[in-house]
This record gives C-alpha cells, structure tokens and sequence, in this order.
C-alpha cells in the first residue's frame, strides 16, 4: 500500500535536468576494440535517462546541450559554438527518437553534419544553459546540469576562456543549479583538478571525494553514476527520532525500494484529445441541493446497527501521537525474524540542518548497533492521523566500490513489524521429510542453477509493456517493439544444465505412477458423490410443500438442467426461485 | 461454505450471585461484564457464529424442558442467532439479579439441549456452552455421568467462568495471577457448596479432557483482563494451491498460504447525510468538464482514455490496453535460479505479505520432494529465486523462497524482491566525516544506554526472554477503532472516550527499561549536545512574520521597519504570498525575499520573469511597473549583499535594449538612476564605482552590443584583476 508514498513532499515544483555535452572531435574517437566512442555512450544514457523520466517522473524537465559545435543554435541565437538540441521541457516520444537519431555510427554523421566541432567556449555553453532555465515559467524545485567530456582543458590555456567559465559556473551555481561533472575516458587520463574543479558544485562534504577521480570507461558505470545523481533524494518526512526526554535527533525518511505502477489513465476528451477534468458532487437525494461537509457523517454498520460520527472524529479516532520516532529498547539481530514483513522498508539519514548535532548521535548508535549486531525497537508514526507501528532500525554501514561509487549508503534501515492480527494461524501439513540422498541429488540441481543475484537485474515485464505500446502508440510505429521477459525462466538453459539430475532426482523421490502435473487420483476426492437423481414426481412434492431448501445446491442445478430451466445465478435462492418459477405454473 | 459455531452463554442472576464483601463487585456485575465484552467481540469480529443466551435462577420460567416442576427457574432468553447490538442492549437493560436460585446442571442440560434442536440440520464445526455461575446452589450429581456422555457425543466443549481461580496451582487458561488481590473470594475460602461443585465442574471437565480440561475454567476478572482486548482479526487461509517447476520436467506440487500480512479493517466509513443518517439521502456524482474558461461539461459517453508518454498524452482505450497488455500463463511458481541468502537484502524486501509455501496435505511424495529441496536450501544456505504470479490476471512477481525447517514443519517462505523500476539509488554524504566521528567517550554512553535497555535478557535459567514481542501486541489502530464504535453505539450522544490505558501502556517501552535507561539516558544528554535549529516555515501567517521580527538583532531592523510594516500589512489582506505574482511583482518579491521560504535566486529569477513580462508590453505604465521591481530587487540584493544576480541580470538587459526596442524604458531607467550595484555598496560585487556610473551611458556602438561579447566579461575581469 502506498503508505509513505502520498505526495505532501516539502519541497513542490519540477525537477529539471539539463545535459551538457561536449561535441568536440575527442568525443567522436572510436576505441579500437570496438567500444562505442564517449559521444555515443552519452547519447545511451541521456536515452535511458529520457525513458526512465517518461516512465517514472514525466513532469521532470529535461534538456540536451551541446557544446564545442561548428554551428550554433540557441534561443535568441546569441552564443556561438553552442547547439541546443532539446531545451528544457517534458521529455516525450519524440525527444527520445531524435536522441536516438545521434546514437552509433549513423548518429555521429548525423551529428557531424547538423552541428559539428568547433570552437569550445564553456561560459557561453554554460550561459546558454542559465538563460534556458530563466526561461522556464514554471517553479524549478531541484535544477542539476550535467558536464560529459573527455576533456580536461577545454579552453586549451586559454585563460580568458578559463575565467569566463568559471564565473559563469558560479552564477549558475549561486541560482541554485547544481553541476556535475561525468568525465568520460581520455589517453593520458582526465584530470580534473586541471579546470573542472572549479566549475563543479562542491560535493557535500569533503570526503567525498571518490565520486570524481575516475572518469567512466563503461557505459554500465556511466549510467549508474548519472542514475545516482539524476534523481533528487527525496525525503518522505523529517522527524525526530525521540531516544527519551528532550534528545530529539532529526533524521530523514528516505524510500528506497517502493512498487512502481502503471500510471493511471487520464480521462480524454473524444472529439479533440484533451484531458478533462472531473468534478464531484454530493448532493441530497430528495431534494437535489448539494450537501456542504459538514452536512455529512461518517457511518459503519456492525451487529445490524448503524453507527454515526462526525468526520472529524473519523480523523481524531486515527490520531494516537504526533509524527515521530520512539526508541523503545534494543534486540539482538537474530531476534529480527525473516517473515516479519509487512512493507516495504525506508531509509533513516540524520538531518544535521534540523537539529544540530543529529550526526553525531546518529552515527555513534548506528556504530555501535552494527558492531554489537543489535537492531533497535522503535514505535513509529508516520504522520499525522496515522496509527502506530513498531520498526526495527537495523543499522547499515556504508560501502563504496573502489573509489567508484557509494553502493550502500551508511544509515537504519527501517523495517516495519508485524502487529498479531497480521500474523494467519497456520496448520502446517505433516508430511515425512527428505532422506539425505534426496537432499544431496537436489543440491546438485541447486548448485547447477546458481546465478549471483542482483536487485536490479529484472525488470517489470507488465510495465515494460505498457510502456513500449505507448511509445508505439506515440512515435506511430507499427507493432510496439519486443520487450524480453527477463522473469521468465529460461527452461531450455536449466534443462541443458541439469541434464539427468532431474530423472535421478525424479527416481529418488517420486514412484513410478507419479505425476505432479496432475491431481493424484488415488488420494484426492475419493468420496467424490455419485450423482443424485431426483425423480420428477419428488421434486414437485418439494415445490409443492415449499421444502426445496433441503435439497442441496448440486441437486438443485441438476433439477435445473433437467426440467431446461434457465437459471442466471448459482444462489440457492435463485435455483429455487427458478425451478418454483417454471414447476407451479 | 465457511464453518461457525454455535455458543449458548448460560448465565447465573440468581440471588447468591448479588452477594459481596463490601467494596467488591458482586459476581453478577463481573459475570454480566464478561457477557458484554464477549458479545460485543463477537458483534465487531463479524464471525458467522450464533449465539443463545439461557438464563437461571430467574423468577420465572421458561424452557421447553419445563414439565412437572421440572428445570424450574431457567428462563431461555434468546435463541441461537448471530449476535448483534439489540442482544448488547437487552443484556444491559434486561438482565437483573433475580431472587431464585436453579440447578447449574439443570441450566446445563437446557442449555445442551437447545443446542442439539437449534443446530439440528445445519453445519457447525464447533459446539461450546460456556457457564458463569459462583456455584453456590447444591447441585444434584446424580446424573452427572449421564450427563458427561451426551456432552462427549454432542460433541460440545464446555467452559467456565466462576467468581474464584479453579485451583491454587493453575490460573484457568489466563497468563499469570497479577497479584492474588484481584480474586474476590479466593482468600476468603469456599462454602460447602461451591467446593462441592468445583469438584463437580473439575470432575466434568477432566472427564471431556483430561490433560486441558482445567484450562477451560476461568475466573471472572482473568476473563475481563482477556476480553478487554478485540478480538484479533483473524482471517481463513486460503490455499493456493500450484506447482513449484524447476525447468520444463521437474515439478513439485505445492499448496501456498499468506502467513504474514498487512491486514486492513475490512470495512470503510460510508457517507450518511448528517440529518436523517441515512445513507440513501446522499448521492456522489462526478461529472466532467474541458478545462477551458466556461467548464462545458462532456458527457460520459464521449470520454475516452489516454496514458501520459512523457509530455505526450496517447489516447489508449481500454480494449487496445487489454489487447496489448502483457500476457502471461498464469498461476504459476516457477524457479529461476538459485543463490546466496546473504546477496537477498532484507531492506529490499516488497509488497505486504509473506507465503508459505507446503506440499498438499494428502500428497507425501510432494512432501518429500518439496523437503529435499527445502534441506538443500538450508544446508546450503541458498534461496531460489522465483516467478510467482497468483493468476492470469495479477501480474507476475519476481521474489525469494527461503528454507524454513522448524520443530513441526518444513516448508519454503515467498517474499517478493523488486524490480528494477521499484529502486531508487541514492547516495548519501558518508558519516565518516570528522565533524560528525563520535569520540570514545560518547560512543561508550551509547554503549551503556544499549546496555540498560537491551529487551531481551536471559533469566535465571539461562534461557532468553524477550520482554517485548511486538508481533503479540494487536494493531492499536484495529483496538481503538472498535473502542470508539463500540462506545457510540452504546453510549450515543456522548463524546468519544479516551484510549484505553493498557493499550496506552502495550505501546510504550516496558516499566523495566524505562527505569533502568534513566541515567544512561541522561549521560546521553550529556555526552551528545543537540540544537534545534529554527526553521523558517514554508507557510506563515503574517503574525508569524511579525513574531520573527521582532527576534532579529535590532541594528538590521532599524532600517527597513517601515516598508516592512507596510507590506506585512497587506500581506494581512492579501493572504501568503508563494510566487511572484504579476498584480504587484515588487511587493510579493519583498516577501519572498523576507520570508526566505524560497532560495534568493529562485525569487529573483520569478522576479525577471515578471519583468520581462512587463517589458513585452511596449507601455510606459508596464515600464514604470518594471522600473518598480528592479529597484525593488536592486534594494533587495543589497541589503542581502548579493550584487551579482543583480548586476548580470541588469548587464543582460541592457544589452538586449537595443534589439527588443526599448530605449523609451531605458531612458526611464537612467532617470531614476538605477544602476548596477558596486562594490562600495556590497563587497562581493565585482564592479566598481565608477564602472557602476557609466553603465547608464548606452554604448554607441550597438551591433557590438547585440552580441554577448566574451571580451565584455573578459574585460571587467581583467580591470578588476589589475586593480
């Protein structure tokens, strides 16, 4: 249920996401091993970072920059050397076919004929890009511009060039836009201390400094370190985790895994295409007049009883405390049972901007929770008119790739348990168990199937779908391309691997008659009733003497058939109903 | 068809049942009380159980036994039905204490035998009379044994509720005595009678079942303590049964159950109108219109739908969305692959439910199939990796099933894992930093708060006891909801009642540790110094504003109090202001810019907006209206010592004079001498006093203007390089 997920985020507007990428010869240089050059490994991640937008957060706007071109384009056409392929708006069908127009060999001609290699001037691009966000009418809550080049002196010594870049960047960093620099592979090495260090938004604290070392050689890590940033971190709520009296610590709540879903459907206007709106209205039933809320109630009906509050006690009745975190006590992890799981997890984080302080006791109990394996118990409301509920903050520590990537951030994870109504009384078949040669032959099946699992390796084939009939739908393509159902199994492949474990195995625990595939007729349904034929001259004692209730539902479907009488439901009732119908008259 | 039970509450309102030490309830206030909360239980659980309720020790009579003087005094008050609200109102304004006394057996055979007539011909899977007497009327043994046998064949289970504890050794079926003072009766010892008839009620009882019998006898107040608490919502498993494949030809039969789930209230509030509460008196209509100035509305009929593809809106009808939706098999449980546990991550788990995963009860080759792979699992320490789609129409999952072995059972736990499009990467700032590195002196304060609230400790026997298990406690949301109904529904026309204070109490941490983390606690304190730091709202009222003035050093305020108190007062009139909107862009900038609930640049950029807005105009007053906002946001930077959005702002419009043909507004400018912002006025403006003059001055040559010249730029850099 999309319990944390409801809108109500503290900061409203769009995020924007603006693309500046260098289209200067270098970017074009083929690896010879076949690699794709820089340029062409951009355009893959600014297309997939269009699609994930139109998949997941349309309202976002995007743009696509180039700069060091031979030709320019730009608004008022004002600065040389710089082409703006996309200005910032939602990305849509059409935007993700013209990128995909500059993708491979065909991609760079295009690319080379449209816009060329030319001069580089930073402070112009970067101007450009200033003036693209001013243009903008609309309110920008999060605004991010990204640098891919190979080039770690774009001005070549020219310190003129150097300067005006610079402080361009930093106008455009005091308007609140954030840059980023994704340096891609370059002989000799990118070095960024060179120029970028200058133009790039300081990271968020100094030791953060693995983030911009290594440039991107792989596409995959290219696309993962865009992927970090491109999204805005967004905090479900702040609140304070509350360890006793007056020690408030502020922490954030941060969804990191939450069920993505088809968009909803929007209501379209027949003759013309446009969304309407749709208004609701209560209104009283006898005399037509509309019902204000507070002319309303709120009703449930239990023991044939209907009881009535007002709204607002609707509301007081859910409220139990004030949106918080309370530290209950502290359990040893193996306490933390696997199936006690109700939800999907969040993320803790301290907000040092809320209450000062907050890192450090934060980290201190994160520290030692993980060294002394212990999880802590906290009773959690999440907001305001919700009830309460026990989470467990299991403490994670960070973890980065060398010098790569953050992989895990350090924090609690916030597990939600389970209350006793959530928890089903089982009766658990008794069954005999496996013998140790069974258990052996189906290790070797596992050990033959084993993968190395990875959370992001599938994904949602009925939404990949939809997506890809949109998109046919949109760019008028014939049939809408084929998507791969990646949680498929793949039989052939396990079939080949196992080869004749799966006969041994079948031998070892199944007898010879056996077939799963169907229900086994030896057990199942012994006392399957033979049918019961009830005479004509019983069944019109039984109308007769109103005593069709006693014969049983079965029967009186069978009655049905046999005197032709057409039945719409499979109530009792309706069978009687029907067979009085047809047998009186 | 779902199994119920029938239940005969068989109550004692004879005269005995009134008597009491003083201070003390009587029995039948207690016994009542019982009935009340069982009922109510029954009613808000919704079960499909029926319920009778016989009475003895009545004035009168009335039972179908009574003949010849016989089973006098035993009053059959309501037949076996469903239980509901007019059954709690009879028993709150209906039942008395009553001045005769009745056999309890007598009222038991009645009660035996209006189950075996009332349930003749219809299904129950559960029989069960439940007695509240104090036992204090001889009863006649002499056909006890007669009456044990019918009990046993009837198939009824008998339980009782007395005044006392049953015995001195076992509290009946409750969890503990709470300090012997709760038992009115127990320490003043029994009359003849009642021991008589404890050993009767023992007796019968361990003749239906000799090693829990005695649990089914319950003391009144245990029996309250218990029923306090609705009853937990327990829903029927349902079986999902499938077949687990690995590949095309090796496939276990399996019978799935939800074991864990995020169980809602089954029921939503309905809407009455609030004079007739009736339900009918109100109807909800939606009705659509274009989103154009005069809302024409559109009919039903012509409204097709469409899905949003980025900035395109694709109409897509429901039929095509069917036709080209993604298809698959259905049901299905197939295994992908296997892996380590430790690459599963816990944090990463999805959805709202737990299954697990038997092989059919009646199938053992399933079940010894189904245990290899389960032991392999565990041995190995690996999950599978699964495709689980509930049925055609529910769209497919991927997800993990664990080994699960315990002392009774074996069977594999489902929970699904996400796909890619479910995760968000963030990175966060590493904790790591020195600023935030807790010394050893704090760490070892969190080490001793752990310490004095660690909840689960081992006891003298070595053995582990977690003081608190959460998964015990109901859903206090479930609990107080019912409260709340059932307070209404009784008491209508009186405000809700508080919470319940143990439930208050099962949410809060135990007695235990909130003593000992005391001082620990206040180390922390000690140890860790905590601000809070004051944040300026997003949304205040001008009040607020005024509050927050008055809090800032007075040598900033001295200056602007004026303006200040003058668009603060509109403010009052306007309502908040959280844009720059275009009847006056100046003032909403002012408050912006004061109310710092958007970042400076932000508001300067709405601010230009505006401007240019006004500028498109071609109109002395919208250049005059333009001319006002630039000293507003010239007056602004300054007092904020920010020149340079000013100041490049200012630079580009100049340049842009030319082209956009207007030098009339210009010249207003240069009249009201609004300038750049030098560096003699803020520090970290980049121009100087006298550049700042001549900015006034247009250039003559103005093609070069047009132009954003890098050597512009480049120029005032230089100067200021070389000043």
């Amino acid at each position: 249920m999309p319990f944390l997920l409801s809108g109500e985020y503290k900061v409203t507007g769009r995020d924007s996401l603006v693309f500046l990428v260098d289209a200067s010869k270098e970017m074009f240089i083929k690896e010879e091993d076949g690699k794709p050059s820089n340029f062409d490994m951009t355009m893959q991640v600014v297309r997939s970072v269009y699609t994930s937008k139109i998949t997941s957060s349309y309202r976002d706007l995007v743009a696509l920059v180039f700069y060091g071109t031979e030709q320019s384009k730009n608004p008022r056409n004002s600065f040389k050397h710089v082409y703006v392929y996309h200005d910032l708006d939602e990305p849509g069908a059409k935007r993700v076919q013209e990128v995909d127009e500059l993708r491979g060999s065909k991609g760079a001609q295009l690319a080379a004929k449209t816009m060329g290699s030319g001069e580089t001037s930073l402070g112009d691009a970067l101007w450009c890009c200033a003036n693209l966000y001013s243009d903008i009418k609309l309110r920008l809550s999060h605004k991010r511009l990204m640098i891919f080049t190979c080039r770690d002196d774009p001005h070549e010594g020219d310190s003129v060039k150097d300067r005006q870049g610079r402080t361009k960047a930093s106008d455009l960093r005091d308007t609140g836009v954030i840059i980023n620099l994704m340096h891609l592979m370059k002989p000799g090495g990118f070095d960024v201390s060179l120029y970028f260090r200058d133009i790039i938004t300081p990271p968020e604290d100094e030791s953060d400094l693995g983030l911009q070392l290594e440039p991107c050689a792989k596409l995959e890590d290219l696309q993962n370190r865009v992927r970090a940033k491109e999204k805005k971190k967004r905090v479900l709520n702040r609140l304070n985790l509350c360890l006793g009296e007056g020690i408030n610590v502020a922490v954030g709540v941060y969804s990191t895994a939450v069920p993505a879903r088809k968009p909803p459907p929007i209501k379209l206007y027949r003759e013309t295409n446009e969304p309407v709106r749709s208004k609701t209205r209560v209104f009283h039933t006898q005399t037509g007049s509309l019902l204000l809320p507070s002319e309303l109630k709120k009703a449930q009906v239990y023991g044939k009883k209907q009881i009535v509050m007002e709204t607002d006690e609707v509301d007081s009745i859910k409220k139990f405390e004030d949106p918080g975190m309370f530290l209950i006590g502290f359990k040893p992890m193996e306490k933390l049972k696997l199936h006690h799981h109700v939800r999907p997890a969040v993320f803790l984080y301290p907000e040092e901007d809320d209450v000062k302080g907050s890192s450090c006791l934060f980290s201190a109990l994160l520290k030692r929770c993980s060294e002394r394996n212990m999880f802590a118990l906290c009773r959690f409301t999440a907001r305001r008119n919700y009830s309460p509920r026990f989470v467990a903050l299991v403490p994670q520590e960070e973890e980065s790739d060398e010098g790569k990537g953050q992989i895990t951030p350090a924090g609690f994870n916030v597990i939600y348990l389970p209350f006793a109504d959530d928890i089903r009384t089982l009766d658990a078949p008794q069954l005999p168990c496996a013998s140790q040669e069974q258990v052996d032959k189906m290790k070797q099946i596992v050990t033959k199937l084993r993968f190395k699992y990875r959370s992001d390796a599938f994904e949602n084939p009925a939404i990949q779908q939809h997506f890809r009939n949109l998109e046919a739908l949109a760019l008028d393509m014939v049939a809408p391309e084929d998507i791969e159902d990646l949680i498929m199994p793949k039989v052939d492949q396990i079939d080949t691997r196992l080869g004749p474990l799966v006969q041994e195995f079948k031998d070892l625990v199944y007898p010879a008659n056996y077939n799963p595939e169907t229900k086994p007729a030896t057990t199942g349904n012994p006392e399957k009733k033979p049918k019961v034929e009830l005479p004509e001259d019983e069944l019109r004692a039984h109308v007769q003497n109103s005593t069709l209730g006693k014969l049983t539902v079965p029967v009186l479907k069978d009655a049905c058939k046999k005197f032709g009488v057409r039945t719409t439901g499979t109530k009792k009732q309706e069978l009687i109903d029907a067979l009085i119908a047809q047998l009186s008259s | 068809m779902t199994a119920k039970s029938a239940l005969v509450l068989c109550m004692d309102v004879g005269f005995s049942m009134s008597n009491s030490a003083p201070g003390e309830e009587p029995p039948f206030e207690l016994a009542k009380k019982v009935i009340q909360k069982f009922v109510q239980r029954q009613v808000f659980a919704e079960t499909k159980d029926e319920m009778a309720l016989v009475l003895f020790g009545t004035d009168s009579t009335k039972n179908p036994l009574e003949q010849d003087g016989q089973y006098q005094n035993i009053t059959v008050h309501r037949n076996l039905m469903i239980p509901d609200f007019e059954l709690l109102e009879e028993i709150a304004n209906q039942i008395h204490p009553e001045s005769q006394q009745a056999d309890w057996l007598d009222a038991l055979v009645v009660c035996m035998d209006l189950l075996k007539k009332q349930t003749e011909g219809k299904k129950y899977d559960r029989l069960v009379i439940v007695l509240l007497t104090d036992l204090c009327t001889q009863a006649s043994p002499d056909e006890l044994d007669i009456i044990i046998d019918n009990l046993k064949t009837a198939g009824i289970t008998l339980q009782f509720f007395l005044p006392f504890p049953a015995g001195d050794d076992e509290e009946g079926g409750g969890d503990g005595d709470r300090g012997g003072s709760g038992h009115p009766g127990a320490g003043k010892g029994l009359s003849r009678e009642q021991e008589q008839g404890l050993d009767m009620v023992k007796h019968v009882m361990l003749s239906l079942d000799e090693e829990d019998g005695l649990d089914e006898i319950y003391s009144f107040r245990n029996a309250l303590e218990q029923l306090c608490m609705f009853k937990r919502i327990e829903r029927r498993p349902t079986a999902w049964p499938c077949q687990l494949t690995i590949g095309s030809s090796l496939s276990i039969r399996i019978v799935g159950y939800k074991a864990v789930m995020d169980e809602r209230l089954k029921k939503t509030w309905i809407t009455v109108d609030a004079q007739t509460n009736k339900r009918d008196d109100v109807k909800r209509e939606t009705v659509y219109c274009l989103d154009d100035d005069n809302e024409t509305e559109v009919q039903k009929e012509d409204i097709i739908q469409g899905f949003r593809y980025g900035s395109d809106i694709v109409p897509f009808s429901k039929v095509d969305q069917d036709q080209m939706k993604y298809k698959h098999d259905g049901k299905c449980f197939a295994v992908l692959g296997f892996t380590k546990q430790s690459n599963i991550h816990r944090h990463q788990f999805i959805g709202n439910q737990v299954i697990k995963v038997f092989a059919p009860k009646d199938d053992e080759h399933a079940g010894v199939a189904l245990s290899a792979l389960i032991r392999a699992l565990d041995e190995l320490n690996m999950v599978a990796i699964v495709r689980y789609a509930y049925d055609r129409r529910c769209n497919p999952q991927v997800g993990a099933a664990f080994p699960c072995i315990k002392q009774h059972y074996e069977c594999l736990m489902y929970i699904q894992l996400p796909f890619m499009e479910d995760l968000s990467h963030f990175t966060f700032p590493s904790l790591e930093n020195k600023k935030f590195v807790p010394t050893e002196a704090q760490l070892s304060a969190v080490d001793s708060l752990i310490d004095s609230m660690m909840l689960v400790e081992k006891d003298e026997s070595g053995e582990q006891k977690d003081m608190l298990k959460v998964h015990h406690i109901p859903n206090p949301a479930f609990q107080r909801h019912f409260q709340c109904l059932h307070h209404r529904a009784v008491n209508p026309g009186t405000p809700l009642p508080p919470m319940e204070p143990w439930l208050k109490a099962a949410l809060e941490r135990p007695e235990v540790i909130s003593e000992r983390c005391q001082a620990p606690l206040e180390e922390v304190k000690r140890k860790f110094p905590l601000t809070a730091v004051e944040k300026k709202k997003q949304l205040k009222t001008s009040a607020q504003i005024f509050g927050k003035d008055t809090g800032e050093p007075d040598a900033k305020k001295a200056k602007g109090d004026e303006e200040e108190e003058d668009y603060n007062l509109a403010d009052i009139a306007e309502g908040s202001v959280t844009s720059v909107g275009s009847v006056d862009p100046a003032r909403d900038f002012r408050t912006l810019v004061k109310l710092k609930s958007l970042p400076f640049g932000e508001v300067c950029q709405q601010l230009t907006h505006r401007i240019e807005q006004l500028l498109s105009n071609k109109n002395t007053h919208y250049y005059m209206k333009s001319i006002t906002c630039i000293q507003a946001f010239r007056e602004q930077s300054v007092k904020l010592g920010k020149a340079d959005l000013y100041n490049s702002y200012l630079q580009s419009l100049k340049r842009s004079i030319p082209n956009r043909g207007l030098e009339v507004f210009w010249d207003l400018l240069v009249q009201d001498a609004v300038t750049l912002i030098s560096k003699d006025e803020v520090e970290g403006s980049t121009v100087s006093k006298n550049e700042a003059n001549q900015f006034l001055i247009t250039d003559e040559k103005k093609e070069e203007v047009a132009a954003p010249t890098t050597e512009d730029t480049g120029d005032v850099d230089d100067l200021l390089d070389m000043m």
